[in-house]
């Protein structure tokens, strides 16, 4: 037997599309996110609203506000990839036939799209609630889709261990916060700039932080998978 | 191919639950793993497939001179236990379609129902059920398509027969026989009918 | 093997401390640009800041150690730093809000180094939570040690995150741009001497909990 080379991708894009479907036909992890997500934007909504805040003050209060929304669905939402594998007692069969790499891959894959679900929902809907206005939309959205990617990686990494503790609800969010505060840091950051300045460049320093945390979480958490995942 | 292992042993903290255990199996030979509950069935499993390290000893997979631990030759490992769950989400071919891929597998279309048929089932009845819906006993002849749909050297069985009818039994018995003809085979189980399937015989105590 | 400090060594730990103690509130003056006698504090302050992040990365270290090795002692110091850390993290956290209030009239300012202090607890609570919800060592010993090898990855980029680092509350006597010490002969003294006794008190108790730690595992074998 020659140990044949498993081409990774494609057995990640396995996971991915088996993922997919199971939560297509059941919805938990979706209807969870989209939920609290609506509830947590409505109370902002009603409780910020459009005229609530003086001028001056919105891009720095709104900013917060929405990644503090982002940040909470994604505590809701993104430890379901690797938690409901234990409980469902499913993770056996999956550890002994899928590289580990692969099955990495497919769930940050797969907490990527969802993440990027919500916030296409989130997002625009805020945007109006609170007539939170963008000055720079470009860097705004990069912004947000570097700093969903570090949200993801982040997340999907800690939803790893906490799967095989006890306490994985309340567990997920403490271990998730201190890794992803530099990064929800700089996104705030970047995005009150976004709202209050035309140029790109002016927030193009936060943009760098959040590329290069991607970059190290993603990296890191690749490195740690495979003794995270074996017993 | 041949299944070394020497001095396996297993503790959860300081109750010792298997060994030290060694032996060796080649081609051909088909091994009954009997004992109580709780005598280290299921952990002994359980090491030889990689899923739990063993506190001493190894297990090593050789073949073409090369040695692999359990970990690093899960394409020629299959295994089946009763803790072992398929996604109830998804059909039994999404299921087998899905692991097939995983293992790099490139099966055409109607592989998946050949493995089916191949465990007794009938594909157009599970075609579109999702495995959570098939009884205890579709569900056990769908993950012994699962362990055996890769053609692995070593099949690990555990409690093989358990939840199944005759038809089903009969079923075990050709995929234990059709394995014995390209591997290894390990049986471990309470149940005599299961371990008359074997050739010879450990007890552990 | 972890040996156990000898009496000699533990006599001169206590009397160098209790020096220490002396010198700060009776020989060193009280420094210019503080307010009033909160000076005295930069004495305690500063070296529990700087224990609990140097434990921060001995944590990282045998954790990368241990799952290079799987030795149960490389875990055993991972853990026994962070327990040390994060409780220099508290002290450096409460002893800093103090002198702010002092200082500046307010508990909390979210300046970048309290920011960072605050950051270091969270990931030291993380840390020590995750212990405590798994049962395993050697599932404990590896998750943990995953956990703090990506904090001490991430954690830096607050760095970078927070702009303007260096241009905090925070007197720059001692970590400034220009890179020099500002400190009178008295305070300087006193200062470095806190440091290093600090030091010697950490590793002291960093000692002793490795060993309890094994003497626990022994016991139970």
């Amino acid at each position: 037997m020659n140990t044949p080379e498993v081409p990774l991708f494609r057995a990640a894009m396995a996971v991915v599309r088996r993922d997919l479907l199971a939560e297509w036909r059941t919805r938990i992890a979706v209807n969870a996110l989209f939920l609290f997500a609506f509830a947590v934007l409505v109370l902002v909504g009603y409780a910020v609203g459009p005229t609530r805040l003086a001028p001056e003050d919105r891009p720095t209060v709104n900013a917060v506000l929405l990644w503090i929304v982002i940040f909470f669905s994604a505590m809701t939402g993104l430890s379901r990839v690797f938690v409901k594998e234990e409980e469902a007692g499913t993770a056996s069969a999956l550890r002994l036939a899928a590289p580990p790499p692969a099955i990495l891959l497919g769930k940050y894959l797969v907490n990527i799209l969802l993440l990027f679900a919500v916030m296409a929902f989130i997002v625009p809907l805020f945007l109006v609630l609170t007539s939170f206005e963008i000055k720079c939309p470009s860097l705004f959205i990069v912004l947000l889709v570097f700093g969903g990617l570090g949200l993801a990686g982040a997340s999907t990494f800690t939803a790893a261990l906490v799967s095989k503790a006890a306490a994985k609800g309340a567990l997920f969010a403490v271990l998730s916060i201190p890794l992803l505060l530099p990064p929800l840091i700089a996104a705030v950051s970047g995005t009150q700039v976004a709202a209050r300045e035309t140029s790109f460049a002016a927030g193009l320093d936060f943009v760098r932080v959040l590329v290069a945390y991607d970059g190290v979480v993603t990296t890191a958490a690749f490195a740690l998978f495979d003794a995270v995942w074996r017993e | 191919m041949r299944l070394v292992a020497e001095g396996l042993s297993r503790s959860f903290g300081t109750r010792k639950v298997i060994g030290p255990l060694s032996f060796s199996l080649e081609n051909g030979r088909v091994l009954g793993v009997a004992g109580e509950n709780g005598s280290g069935k299921t952990t002994l499993l359980r090491v030889l497939a990689g899923l739990i390290r063993p506190s001493s000893g190894r297990v090593v997979f050789e073949e073409d001179g090369m040695s692999l631990a359990p970990r690093d030759a899960s394409h020629a490992l299959g295994w089946f236990a009763p803790d072992l769950a398929l996604d109830g989400a998804l059909t039994a071919a999404e299921n087998l379609d899905f692991f097939a891929a995983v293992r790099g597998l490139r099966p055409d279309k109607g592989a998946a129902e050949r493995w089916l048929a191949g465990v007794g089932l009938d594909p157009r009845r599970v075609a579109d059920v999702p495995l959570r819906a098939l009884s205890t006993g579709q569900r056990q002849r769908v993950k012994l398509a699962y362990a055996t749909l890769h053609d692995p050297g070593v099949l690990l069985l555990d409690e093989p027969g358990a939840n199944l009818d005759e038809a089903g039994r009969a079923v075990v018995q050709k995929v234990v026989a059709s394995q014995r003809s390209r591997g290894i085979a390990i049986i471990a189980s309470n149940d005599l009918r299961d371990l008359a399937l074997a050739d010879e015989r450990l007890a552990l105590s | 093997m972890v040996k156990s400090f000898g009496f000699l060594l533990k006599a001169l730990l206590g009397l160098g401390m209790a020096a220490i103690c002396w010198g700060a509130f009776l020989y060193a003056r009280p420094a210019q640009n503080f307010v009033g006698e909160s000076s005295r504090i930069v004495f305690f302050h500063v070296p529990q800041a700087w224990v609990s992040t140097l434990a921060f990365f001995v944590a990282a270290w045998y954790s990368w150690r241990y799952l290079r090795t799987r030795r149960i002692e490389d875990d055993e110091a991972a853990s026994a730093a962070a327990r040390l850390g994060f409780l220099f993290c508290v002290l450096a956290t409460v002893t800093g809000s103090i002198f702010a209030r002092v200082m500046w009239n307010s508990y909390w300012n979210w300046d970048p180094r309290e920011t960072s202090i605050v950051l270091l607890l969270l990931v030291y609570g993380a840390y020590l939570g995750l212990r405590g919800a798994l049962e395993d060592p050697e599932r404990r010993a590896t998750l943990s040690a995953a956990y703090a090898l990506v904090a001490v990855v991430t954690v830096p980029f607050l760095m970078f995150a927070v702009p303007r680092m260096y241009q905090s509350l925070h007197p720059d006597t001692v970590i400034n741009a220009r890179g020099k010490i500002e400190m009178s002969a008295d305070i300087r003294i006193i200062f470095f001497s806190s440091m290093v006794a600090f030091m010697a008190l950490s590793y002291w108790m960093w000692n002793l909990d490795r060993r309890v730690s094994r003497i626990v595992r022994e016991r139970a074998a």
